[in-house]
């Protein structure tokens, strides 16, 4: 009896500092955001004691729903991009790459190293009129005067995919490289062709790593705030920048709040999504 | 039924290795193989891991393409046809049935990727889970299976779309003693009854001898001996095969002399004559081997006897293995059945006999 209770204790002790870490920042400041987006605010933006849905009542207005929408669809399009890339890439380095592996894993890892907003900026040069790619397409004569990229939806996407790609192929890395060889052997040796094969052996087998890869580039991309506005121009208004913007411009922290825990409800429901469709999935073995 | 038909040797080529030759960078797994493997037969491939039988089984199935060399199935050359155009069939040694499909989808695979009809595609993966005797699982996952029941599918699955060769990849080495001795039995039936050319591989010397019509013996990428079972444990080529077939016990000895049929040799501190001299010449150092159940203790009528002092009485149930230490030092293992009779006591002082047609030569 003493012995499990002192076991309690030491399991308890272990685990402490991480939950104290975890309450501390990041139960506790979403409590506060939970409140706040119930809360009332002056007219100069401070926010006032109170209860009221009056925040949330406010979101479903046309111009809210328009920015849902836009969030959704870049979403929607980064997760089919970096699934579409992404998988290609996991499956040349689990089957084909051989003793090169654990380098080309490394060197998708590396420009995590640098600063997110530095590896971004470093796209305004590489897109902007006088930069390299405009400087290549002229100079090989493709085109008479350089292209405006920056400011458009595909620059957006172009640094959408490269920021989170290395996220749908460490996933999709790690369902393949399980995979048993002599499953696609038995494939071409009952008298399935590559394609095929690929089609009913290794595709259906690697497709809970697919699912987790579209989970984590889905809910990030729901929130990011800097890759629209500093290549896409910040036209198009998605939740990311609407809760910057409701923060820091418009000092309406209560609607600001409200946005926030909406984002993290989308996100709870993608995460409820994939753990469904991967019970699915796995109960098909 | 005609002699052709029960005779394999009669029957035309199905697989031909015409100096094939596999290369993995500087490793030569496979060198310069010549092999012709006859219509319906049960052909095994034996020898210790690295030998290079499981290399010429992946040659034959299209996993590897040979480094030089030709490989013919049925007349076609095949060299450079990738496995899903080849018409044989694989049976794994993990049985590599898929995990994400039903035991009915696992053996309608080879059909549906040929596009056959569902009517009759279900027919016949209906008639090939009787034949394994599998109907009753057809709505399992591999996972829900045992280890027999996992092969017999793997079984079921490789034969539903009848292929010319059936090649078998160790199917029995992960399965336990009792259940690999029926599967045994079950796969030769089958495959006489389906008539269908089985490419068995091992390391069993024991299995292959059962089952087998011809067996070739393989060593560091080469045959060293192809001939059915009988031939291959009564009349072995050389010192390597007679060790790996069975048990044989191996006694220096020297020649004395020879003549037309027959050599003298000095071993076991006596003179024994053996039939035939293997080439080998008066003065020079052999190898005599005998198998344990060839030795006798009943004297009457044999040519060469000696003396030996039982040392070890081994109880095996069906057998009683002796081992008698001979004047010169050397060990002979006599294997005798256990017929009841008493045990006799290590320490006896007994005579041994040897027909010399069982005695044979081999270089040292």
């Amino acid at each position: 009896m003493r012995r499990e209770r002192r076991e309690q204790l030491q399991t308890g002790l272990m685990l402490a500092p991480s939950l104290l870490l975890l309450g501390l920042f990041i139960l506790l400041p979403l409590c506060v955001v939970f409140a706040y987006s119930f809360a009332l605010r002056d007219p100069y933006g401070a926010v006032l004691p109170g209860f009221t849905f009056d925040n949330y009542k406010e979101l479903v207005q046309g111009v809210y729903l328009r920015v849902l929408a836009n969030s959704v669809s870049l979403a929607a399009w980064t997760t089919a991009l970096c699934l579409l890339l992404g998988y290609p890439v996991a499956y040349f380095i689990a089957f084909k790459a051989g003793r090169a592996a654990p380098v080309l894993l490394l060197l998708l890892l590396i420009p995590f190293w640098v600063n997110f907003l530095i590896r971004i900026s470093a796209w305004v040069v590489l897109l902007g009129r006088g930069g390299l790619i405009n400087q290549g397409l002229v100079a090989s004569g493709l085109i008479d005067e350089p292209i405006g990229m920056l400011g458009t939806v595909g620059a957006t996407l172009v640094g959408m995919v490269y920021a989170f790609l290395p996220m749908a192929v460490f996933p999709i890395y790690a369902a393949l490289t399980p995979i048993d060889r002599r499953l696609m052997e038995a494939g071409a040796d009952l008298g399935a062709g590559p394609a095929e094969t690929f089609a009913r052996v290794t595709l259906p087998l690697s497709l809970p790593g697919v699912l987790a890869a579209a989970l984590f580039v889905f809910v990030p991309s729901m929130g990011v705030f800097a890759i629209p506005v500093l290549l896409g121009g910040g036209k198009d208004i998605i939740l990311g920048n609407l809760i910057v913007q409701l923060f820091l411009e418009f000092r309406n922290v209560p609607v600001g709040a409200a946005v926030s825990i909406l984002l993290l409800g989308f996100s709870g429901l993608g995460i409820l999504l994939y753990m469904r469709a991967l019970r699915r999935v796995e109960a098909m073995k | 039924m005609s002699v052709s038909d029960k005779d394999p040797s009669q029957q035309k080529p199905v697989v031909e290795l015409k100096g094939v030759e596999k290369r993995f960078g500087t490793f030569t797994a496979l060198q310069r193989m010549d092999l012709t493997i006859r219509e319906g037969e049960f052909f095994t491939l034996l020898g210790p891991s690295g030998c290079g039988k499981t290399t010429t089984l992946r040659l034959i199935a299209g996993f590897e393409l040979p480094s030089d060399g030709q490989i013919l199935i049925a007349g076609q050359d095949v060299s450079q046809v990738p496995a899903h155009l080849r018409p044989v069939h694989t049976v794994f040694q993990n049985y590599a049935l898929f995990p994400h499909m039903s035991v009915l989808e696992n053996v309608a695979f080879p059909l549906t990727v040929r596009r056959i009809g569902k009517a009759q595609r279900l027919e016949r993966v209906r008639a090939a889970l009787d034949l394994v005797q599998m109907g009753a699982f057809a709505g399992r996952k591999p996972s829900q299976l045992s280890g027999g029941q996992q092969q017999r599918v793997a079984l079921a699955r490789a034969l539903v779309n009848e292929p010319r060769v059936l090649l078998l990849d160790e199917p029995l080495g992960a399965l336990d003693l009792k259940l690999r001795k029926e599967m045994q039995a079950e796969l030769k039936a089958m495959q006489r009854r389906l008539g269908i050319t089985f490419v068995f591989v091992t390391h069993d010397q024991e299995e292959a001898l059962s089952m087998s019509d011809r067996i070739a013996l393989m060593k560091g990428g080469e045959i060293v001996q192809l001939d059915t079972p009988t031939g291959l444990y009564d009349r072995p080529v050389n010192a390597y095969v007679a060790d790996f077939i069975g048990e044989t016990n191996m006694i220096p000895a020297r020649v004395i002399e020879t003549d037309a049929e027959t050599a003298l040799v000095e071993a076991m501190g006596t003179r024994l004559r053996v039939s035939g001299t293997q080439g080998a010449a008066a003065g020079s150092d052999v190898q005599l081997a005998i198998r344990p159940e060839r030795v006798c203790e009943d004297m009457a009528e044999l040519e060469n006897t000696a003396e030996g002092i039982l040392a070890d009485v081994e109880f095996i149930g069906t057998d009683l293995r002796m081992t008698y230490r001979m004047p010169d030092g050397s060990r002979v293992v006599m294997r005798r059945q256990n017929s009841g009779r008493a045990v006799p006591q290590p320490g006896e002082t007994r005579r041994l006999g040897f027909r010399q047609d069982d005695l044979r030569l081999f270089s040292r």
